[in-house]
């Protein structure tokens, strides 16, 4: 039941926008008044109950014979049984990025406290023999947190980024929100997409 | 006198449970399906029982458990009667009118004459623009008794814009009445057994005027100012829940089974199948006895017309979903600048046709 749906069947593209020699002024029609064809009404009248007929009686026969295999005129998701793929530029929930052995990537700079413009961050850093520095504790408050993606921006490590996990964000309870470091992990291998596509945006070369 | 009894009785009770047990479900249905359907979307179909939703039907029964277990408010300062009152007065026309519509000609059955109508009025299409008119009651109490603002204007809308139609709704028909020289619908129903006597080629402009002072009668889009959503909430019927809200929106979807039913005995043949006259049906039929072709050619002849009402209820859904509400002060200027002058011209040609 738990199938992917590709609403375009294709790769999203990470490049944003539309490039500017593209775009072109809408033709605006300035002359309000309608001509005569168009006051006579029932031209047309028949003229768009053509085009809802025609969307009708297509959708009708997609209804009853399911094209296999083509692109989808419907676009609309069962979203508990199906879900879409999402672009790489969605903003999740701020997850926190291990190495391979399972160690934070993060060095508790405090550069992501500092700029989060909820205070939904709060790190508390400490030393390890190496003098590596590792965040001793990381909570993150997400009854605070708007999703804007400063942190992950700011970060000189690429230890938080925005996942692409939506699910599970509401609780009953704002005390079950509080997030801490532990709750937070995730492999890199899961939020490779992600990391690429800041690697481009952000122009950040890999440390 | 028994048998005519039981025939009354058996009449009636097939119409009141298309129209209420059939019509009125299907069309909350079928009004959510289509659109989503031309809009390219999936519609309702959710509600299941045992796992099966019957591409959504079941979206009804839900709907009627959740309207009948709702609580049946009447706001502060509202006028208690007239609120209870208004909701049956819409509701009522749109029932009663359809006694008046043919669904069926005439057979001999046992040695019985069956005439397919309920009360076979001599002025049957008076009849109907009389109780229709009744309906203009229903929304303007409505719209008074629930002691709001909302209502209050949709209330005034629906009366303004009801009355003025209604005057061009009966000068659209005339064109017919002279056509076939007769008020009786069993007799216009009768005389377009020709596909090219029926209606529609006799009176192609009043065709397209009656529907659309019929739409703008029965106060949907194109025509619902006088519930407009984005404008004033929901019109004259803001203030009502639960069974009352059921029966104004009863009532609406009624009077389209109505117009459709009014439609197909004057401009679309009745009951009739193109090119095929009763008598050809019945010899055509010969194989099961006498009796049994009576019968046989009644259900084709009632199979006929309710397929013809359902055609007219699919177009007056996808002009609905088709165009877009207009302003006030343009379906006043449709109505009086455009259809009156047009249904007169109407008049003066099929006199001058007549007269020749």
């Amino acid at each position: 039941m738990n199938k992917m749906t590709d609403i375009d069947q294709k790769k999203c593209h990470p490049m944003v926008g539309v490039p500017v020699e593209k775009l072109r002024p809408k033709q605006v029609r300035k002359n309000l008044e309608l001509t005569l064809w168009e006051k006579l009404y029932i031209f047309e009248i028949i003229r768009g109950m053509y085009i809802t007929t025609s969307h009708f009686v297509l959708n009708m026969i997609g209804f009853v014979f399911t094209p296999k295999g083509q692109k989808r005129r419907i676009f609309t998701v069962y979203y508990p049984e199906e879900k879409v793929t999402l672009p790489p530029a969605y903003r999740g929930r701020p997850v926190l990025v291990t190495w391979q052995n399972g160690k934070e990537k993060c060095v508790a700079c405090g550069l992501c406290e500092i700029i989060c413009p909820a205070n939904a961050i709060k790190i508390v850093a400490e030393e390890r023999e190496s003098s590596d520095r590792y965040p001793l504790s990381y909570t993150l408050d997400m009854s605070r947190c708007v999703y804007c993606g400063y942190c992950e921006e700011v970060c000189p490590k690429e230890a938080i980024v925005m996942s692409a996990e939506y699910q599970g964000l509401a609780e009953r309870d704002r005390s079950n929100m509080i997030y801490s470091k532990e709750q937070l992990l995730r492999s890199e291998e899961s939020v490779k997409d992600r990391i690429e596509y800041i690697r481009r945006i952000y122009s950040k070369c890999n440390y | 006198m028994l048998a005519d009894m039981i025939e009354s009785i058996a009449k009636i009770l097939f119409i009141f449970s298309v129209n209420i047990g059939f019509f009125a479900p299907v069309l909350g249905w079928v009004e959510r399906k289509q659109s989503a359907v031309m809009q390219d979307r999936i519609g309702a179909n959710r509600a299941a029982i045992f796992g099966f939703t019957v591409i959504g039907l079941f979206h009804s029964i839900a709907d009627a458990i959740k309207v009948l277990t709702k609580e049946d408010f009447v706001p502060t300062g509202a006028n208690k009667f007239f609120h209870t009152l208004a909701p049956l007065i819409s509701l009522v026309p749109a029932i009663v009118t359809f006694s008046v519509i043919p669904f069926g000609g005439q057979y001999t059955i046992f040695g019985h004459d069956t005439n397919l109508v309920i009360a076979n009025l001599d002025v049957g299409i008076l009849f109907i623009f009389a109780f229709s008119s009744l309906a203009t009651y229903g929304a303007v109490l409505g719209g008074w008794s629930s002691n709001n603002n909302w209502s209050l204007i949709g209330g005034l809308r629906a009366s303004a814009q009801m009355l003025s139609y209604e005057v061009a709704m009966g000068l659209t028909i005339i064109g017919v009445l002279m056509v076939y020289g007769s008020l009786k619908l069993t007799e216009i129903g009768m005389m377009q057994v020709n596909l090219f006597r029926w209606g529609i080629f006799m009176q192609p402009l009043g065709f397209i005027l009656f529907l659309t002072c019929a739409i703008a009668e029965n106060k949907r889009a194109p025509f619902d100012t006088p519930e407009a959503e984005s404008e004033i909430v929901a019109g004259y019927f803001t203030e009502y829940s639960g069974m009352k809200f059921v029966m104004f929106w009863m009532g609406e979807f009624l009077e389209i089974v109505t117009i459709s039913g009014i439609m197909t005995t004057l401009f679309f043949g009745a009951w009739h199948l193109p090119f095929i006259s009763d008598q050809m049906l019945l010899s055509f039929f010969q194989f099961a006895g006498p009796n049994g072709a009576g019968i046989l050619s009644m259900l084709v002849n009632i199979a006929t017309f309710f397929a013809k009402v359902s055609f007219f209820i699919w177009l007056q859904m996808t002009i609905r979903w088709t165009l877009p509400r207009f302003r006030y002060d343009q379906v006043m200027k449709l109505c009086w600048k455009m259809v009156l002058p047009l249904s007169l011209i109407n008049i003066f040609i099929t006199g001058l046709v007549f007269l020749r």
